[in-house]
C-alpha cells in the first residue's frame, strides 16, 4: 500500500515534531530575540528597554561599522572567486586526468580538511612569519632578509580563508564533474571541438550547479570567518565576526551585536536567495521540472 | 578496390592484460553500409571507438579517406558518431545541438540556420522543436536529433553505436527503414554496431561478424545467412539445422556422407563449401525454410524421414519440429496456412535440394 504523503498525515506530523521543536527553540526564538534586542539600548553596561532605532542608525551612519561590513563583503567575494578559480582546475584534473590517483589525492584533501582549523592557521603563521619557513627559503635563494612581510595583513587573512575553504569548492565541483556523462565530452570532440572548446561548451555549463553550490557555500562561510582575521590578519583589519564578538564580550553592547548579526544574516540570506533563484531559472530553462 | 574509405590493418587493442582486439583487419568502401555484429564483449564497440579516435589501437594501422589516422584526434577525423545513449547536450536546444559541429567549424549564423533547417526536414522533425531542449522530446525524436547532429556537416563516415537498442520494437522498425533511406540519399559510409543480426541483415550491404576480439566472417547478408563460416555465425541469426557429416574431396566437388540424410547425388559444388572446412568431419547446414514436406510418392535430391514432435503457429509462418533418425531434431519453416498440414506424432518425409546445403567447420 502506498503511503499517503500529506502534511495532514498524523504519523508524519508526529515524526517531524521533534525537529520542529528543536528548530523553533534553538533557531527561530533566538533569531526573534536578536531582532528584538537590536531595538534596545545600553547604559553603563546594562541593557535598557527603550525601543528605538538608535543602534540601527549607528550601524549605518558610523563609518567604523559599515566599513567593516563592506570589508567583510569584499573579502567574502574575493575568497569565493579565488576558491572557485583554484578549485576548477583541481576538480577537473581529479576527475578527468588523475583517475588512478584520485582516491589518494581526495584522501589527502579530506585529511587536511579535517585537521583542526586552529592548528592549520597557526601553521600558516609559522610559515609566513618574518623569520618563518617562507622567508628562510627566500633568503637562501638570495632574495634578502624577510623578503615577504605579509603576515598580519589582509593578504594573510585571505590566504588563510582560501586555504581553509578551498575543499568545499573542490568537492562540490568535482562531484558535479564526475556526474557528467563522459559521452557528452566525447560527443563534443567528435563534433570537432578542441579540449578547450569542449570544456567551455560542455563541461563547464554542465558543472555549473556544482560551481554555484560551492561558491555559495564559500561565500556564506566567508561572511562568518573569525579565526583567520584574528590569527593571520593579527586583528589589524577585523571582519564582521570579530566585530560582533567585541560588541557582545568586550563592550557588552548587546543591541549593537544583535544588529550587526542581523546585517550578516541578511547579506547571507539575500545571496543564497539570489543564487537559488539563478539555479532554479537555469534548471527551468532546461525543462527539468523540479 | 581503390575507393576504400576505411582501411584498418592488424588492429590490436589491449586493456591491461585483456586482449580486446586480435589483429582485426577491415575495409569499408565509400558509400557502403557495413554492420559490425557480435555478442557483447566481442570487441565491436572497441573497434568503433578506435575508428572514431576515442581510443588509440595498441598496434596496427588505420587509414580513413586515404589518410593515416595515427595521432589524429577525434575532432580532426572525417567521422561522426551517433552514441548508444545519444549524448545530446542537455543544456543546448535542438537547434544548438544540431548546429554544434557547424558552429565549431566557424560557419556563419545564416549558414548554420539553413543547414539545421534542411536536416530538420530530412529527419521529419517539426520546426517548433528547434527551441526545445532534448529532454522535452520523445525517445524517437531524440534519436532523430542525434542523427541530424551527426550528419549535418555531411561527414564521409557515420559511426553508429547501437543507437536503436533502447527503443521499443515498433519505433525501431520505423527508424531502421529511415536509416536505410538516409543511407541511400546521403552517400555517406555507415558503420553500424549492433548485437542484433536481424537488424544488420535488414540494413547493411556487408556484415562483419565478430567474436572474442576476432573477425569471424565478412560478407553480404546472404553470405552470412546461407554461407556462414561456422556454427557460431550460422546460429547467430534464427534457428538452423546443423547435421554432423564427413566430407571427401573429389576433384572440384566435395562428396559428403551424412547418416540422417539420404541423397541421390551426395556432391557439393565448391561454392557450397566454406573455406573453413579443412577436416574430414564438419557440419552440413540446411536453413529451416529450405526444407519442405514431401507428398506421398514425391521425391527430392535429399530425403529425411521422421515424426512431428511439435509445431508452432507464428502468424505469417509455421514451424515444425521433426524428430528424424538417430533422435536428431530438425526444424522446418513453412509459410502460414489456414489448415495445418500435419499434427504431432504424424510420420513425415522431408526433402530439400542438394544445392540448398552448405558445409562448414564443425
Amino acid at each position: 500500500m502506498a503511503v499517503e504523503k500529506s502534511w495532514r498525515d498524523k504519523a508524519l506530523q508526529l515524526s517531524t515534531l521533534p525537529l520542529l521543536v528543536v528548530f523553533g527553540t534553538f533557531f527561530l526564538v533566538p533569531l526573534v530575540m536578536t531582532a528584538v534586542l537590536s531595538f534596545q539600548g545600553t547604559q553603563y553596561y546594562r541593557l535598557v528597554w527603550n525601543w528605538d532605532l538608535q543602534i540601527w542608525s549607528d550601524v549605518f551612519s558610523q563609518r567604523h561599522y559599515w566599513s567593516i561590513m563592506l570589508r567583510t563583503l569584499g573579502m567574502a567575494c574575493v575568497a569565493t572567486f579565488l576558491c572557485v578559480a583554484f578549485a576548477l582546475p583541481v576538480a577537473y584534473a581529479l576527475v578527468n586526468r588523475l583517475q588512478d590517483w584520485a582516491d589518494h589525492i581526495t584522501l589527502l584533501i579530506v585529511f587536511a580538511f579535517l585537521t583542526d582549523a586552529v592548528l592549520k592557521t597557526f601553521g600558516w603563521v609559522l610559515f609566513l612569519d618574518r623569520t618563518g619557513v617562507l622567508n628562510g627559503v627566500l633568503e637562501a635563494l638570495g632574495m634578502g632578509k624577510a623578503a615577504t612581510d605579509i603576515l598580519f595583513t589582509p593578504y594573510a587573512t585571505m590566504i588563510g580563508m582560501v586555504y581553509n575553504l578551498l575543499p568545499y569548492t573542490i568537492f562540490t565541483i568535482a562531484l558535479s564533474m564526475a556526474r557528467l556523462d563522459r559521452d557528452l565530452v566525447l560527443a563534443a570532440y567528435d563534433a570537432g571541438a578542441s579540449r578547450w572548446r569542449a570544456l567551455r561548451e560542455v563541461t563547464l555549463p554542465l558543472a555549473m550547479p556544482g560551481i554555484v553550490a560551492g561558491g555559495v557555500l564559500v561565500f556564506v562561510l566567508s561572511l562568518g570567518v573569525f579565526l583567520e582575521p584574528k590569527v593571520m590578519g593579527g586583528g589589524t583589519s577585523p571582519m564582521a565576526a570579530e566585530l560582533i564578538r567585541q560588541s557582545f564580550e568586550t563592550r557588552v553592547n548587546w543591541p549593537l551585536g544583535a544588529a550587526l548579526t542581523l546585517v550578516v544574516i541578511v547579506i547571507g540570506a539575500i545571496s543564497l536567495a539570489a543564487f537559488g533563484g539563478l539555479a532554479l531559472r537555469a534548471s527551468r530553462k532546461r525543462g527539468t521540472q523540479a | 578496390m581503390s575507393d576504400q574509405i576505411i582501411e584498418a590493418r592488424g588492429i590490436q587493442k589491449f586493456y591491461g592484460q585483456y586482449h580486446a582486439l586480435k589483429a582485426v583487419s577491415l575495409s569499408v568502401g565509400a558509400g557502403e553500409f557495413l554492420a559490425l555484429v557480435g555478442p557483447s564483449g566481442c570487441g565491436k564497440t572497441s573497434l568503433l571507438k578506435i575508428l572514431a579516435g576515442f581510443e588509440a589501437p595498441s598496434d596496427g594501422s588505420l587509414r580513413i579517406a586515404g589518410q593515416d589516422m595515427t595521432g589524429v584526434p577525434a575532432s580532426a577525423r572525417p567521422t561522426r558518431m551517433v552514441f548508444q545513449k545519444l549524448a545530446l547536450f542537455p543544456h543546448k536546444t535542438v537547434a544548438e545541438n544540431i548546429g554544434f559541429p557547424l558552429m565549431l567549424a566557424g560557419k556563419s549564423v545564416a549558414e548554420i540556420r539553413a543547414s539545421v533547417g534542411a536536416m530538420l526536414e530530412m529527419m521529419h522533425l517539426k520546426e517548433s522543436y528547434l527551441n526545445r531542449y532534448p529532454n522535452q522530446l520523445s525517445g524517437g525524436e531524440q534519436q532523430r536529433v542525434a542523427l541530424a547532429r551527426a550528419l549535418v556537416s555531411k561527414p564521409p563516415v557515420l559511426l553508429l553505436d547501437e543507437p536503436m537498442s533502447a527503443l521499443d520494437a515498433k519505433l525501431r522498425k520505423s527508424l531502421q527503414a529511415e536509416l536505410k533511406h538516409l543511407h541511400r540519399n546521403m552517400g555517406t559510409s555507415f558503420v553500424h554496431v549492433t548485437h542484433d543480426l536481424e537488424e544488420a541483415m535488414m540494413l547493411a550491404d556487408r556484415i562483419c561478424v565478430m567474436r572474442a576480439g576476432e573477425v569471424v566472417q565478412v560478407g553480404t547478408p546472404a553470405d552470412i545467412y546461407y554461407r556462414p563460416a561456422d556454427a557460431f555465425v550460422a546460429g547467430f541469426i534464427g534457428e538452423t539445422n546443423l547435421l554432423p557429416a564427413t566430407f571427401t574431396r573429389s576433384g572440384n566437388a566435395v562428396r559428403f556422407d551424412c547418416p540422417q540424410l539420404r541423397c541421390t547425388h551426395p556432391l557439393l559444388a565448391a561454392t557450397q563449401v566454406s573455406e573453413t572446412l579443412t577436416d574430414r568431419s564438419g557440419l552440413l547446414m540446411i536453413r529451416p525454410e529450405l526444407l519442405r514436406i514431401l507428398e506421398p510418392g514425391e521425391s527430392a535430391d535429399c530425403l529425411i524421414s521422421g515424426r512431428v514432435s511439435e509445431f508452432f503457429v507464428r502468424g505469417g509462418s509455421l514451424q515444425y519440429r521433426v524428430t528424424g533418425e538417430g533422435d536428431t531434431t530438425l526444424i522446418l519453416d513453412l509459410p502460414g496456412t489456414m489448415a495445418l498440414p500435419l499434427g504431432v506424432g504424424d510420420p513425415v518425409r522431408l526433402g530439400c535440394g542438394t544445392a540448398d546445403l552448405f558445409a562448414m567447420r564443425g
